[in-house]
């Protein structure tokens, strides 16, 4: 196999589609979307939006994940959220017809399906449960921006956030050692870089460099290339606040 | 003299007549002093605002600190996040001067966007600069942080 996930080309026949936030769509809004996309398959590190870019399309995300990030007039980049399998990205800019507002780079090789901008539009107006789904989206966009904005001017402590941003991630494990583990271990998948970590929670990387050292030497994580395990969950909770 | 119907606002103004004479029939047109709370962050809002004159100003309220996103004048649509997630608000909204709104029962409202699903065409609209806005302050907010500037350094 040439991907290390299977390619779904049809929508009509996708069996994660109900859990997913856009495409749990009636038949005949499926039909449609099956028409007007484009499937590919992107490498780790390919660029679906530039900031500033004239919108093209959405890129409706099958499989992997992509960040969303954008850059001050400094030229320092902040990471806005991580999309995940089922968004919609590029909407702000379709729906409003303006430039990207935000860059989206793939996390990982990762299969999305293009629309471009008129068909996305004709596609929005012509099935109004197309608009729900977008609405749903956009509520959660929001509420991330917001937890982000209110993250960013905290004044919690570095190691906080980061302990913050493990205990989040450790919500979706790929693995759980299971309460007879003493302590329970929590493997995670993670596909970004210290930079990328930085750029998450506002600081430099080698205050994340430190910081995960730290958690390192007192053996609250182990890190293996892109698996990370959480080893003593409880203390980064108590290093939690809020 | 404020319309119920008024289609200048940002929600009303890619709503069909037909939608925004049902929306009327809610509507009430109400005056409030300066300083008056409009929208509380952690409390799910009762109603759809609609600022008809006056500015308003939107934080971010964060551990005692209070964060300012921006103002907000006429033809602002208020809480509408909030109502159509079900959830409670994430910031707060304050009169910044006499300002006169129109405002509708939150559950009336999302009851016509059951039968007008088309409306969504228009929510998701507003909910596309509302979610603009809080990126731009993200970015702005950027410039201020002690993060590396332009370099790609990868090392996990």
């Amino acid at each position: 196999m040439a991907y290390n996930f299977p390619i779904i080309e049809d929508c009509l026949r996708c069996t994660f589609r109900e859990n997913r936030v856009f495409c749990d769509l009636p038949r005949e809004a499926l039909v449609r979307l099956q028409s007007i996309k484009a499937t590919s398959v992107y490498p780790k590190g390919t660029m679906l939006c530039l900031e500033g870019q004239a919108p093209r399309g959405v890129y409706v995300l099958c499989t992997g994940k992509a960040k969303i990030s954008t850059t001050s007039s400094e030229g320092k980049s902040i990471i806005l959220r991580i999309a995940e399998p089922g968004e919609v990205l590029g909407l702000t800019a379709a729906i409003s017809n303006t430039p990207y507002e935000a860059t989206v780079e793939t996390l990982e090789q990762t299969q999305a399906n293009f629309i471009s901008h008129p068909d996305f539009v004709r596609f929005l107006q012509d099935h109004p449960e197309v608009g729900m789904k977008v609405a749903k989206q956009l509520t959660h966009n929001c509420q991330c921006a917001y937890t982000e904005i209110r993250s960013l001017g905290l004044s919690n402590s570095v190691p906080e956030k980061i302990a913050k941003l493990l205990l989040g991630w450790a919500k979706n494990p790929l693995q759980y050692s299971g309460p007879q583990t003493k302590p329970p271990e929590i493997s995670i998948r993670v596909t970004l870089t210290q930079e990328e970590i930085a750029q998450f929670v506002g600081t430099s990387r080698e205050t994340v460099s430190r910081v995960l050292g730290d958690f390192k030497k007192k053996g609250w994580i182990r890190i293996k290339g892109a698996t990370w395990s959480i080893t003593n969950k409880r203390a980064l909770e108590n290093l939690v606040t809020t | 003299m404020t319309s119920t119907l008024d289609p200048t606002n940002e929600l009303y103004s890619s709503l069909s007549p037909e939608v925004r004479q049902e929306l009327a029939k809610l509507a009430q047109v109400t005056t409030v002093a300066s300083g008056s709370k409009l929208v509380r962050q952690g409390v799910r809002p009762e109603k759809l605002i609609i600022l008809n004159s006056g500015q308003v100003e939107i934080t971010v309220p964060a551990e005692g600190k209070t964060l300012t996103l921006g103002t907000a004048g006429p033809g602002k649509v208020l809480a509408l996040r909030a109502i159509v997630a079900g959830e409670a608000a994430e910031v707060d909204i304050t009169a910044l001067e006499k300002c006169s709104l129109t405002v509708l029962p939150a559950e009336e409202f999302l009851n016509v966007l059951r039968r007008n699903p088309e409306m969504y065409l228009a929510v998701v609209k507003v909910l596309s600069g509302d979610l603009r806005k809080a990126d731009s302050f993200l970015r702005q907010k950027a410039g201020n942080l002690p993060l590396a500037s332009g370099s790609r350094t990868r090392r996990r």
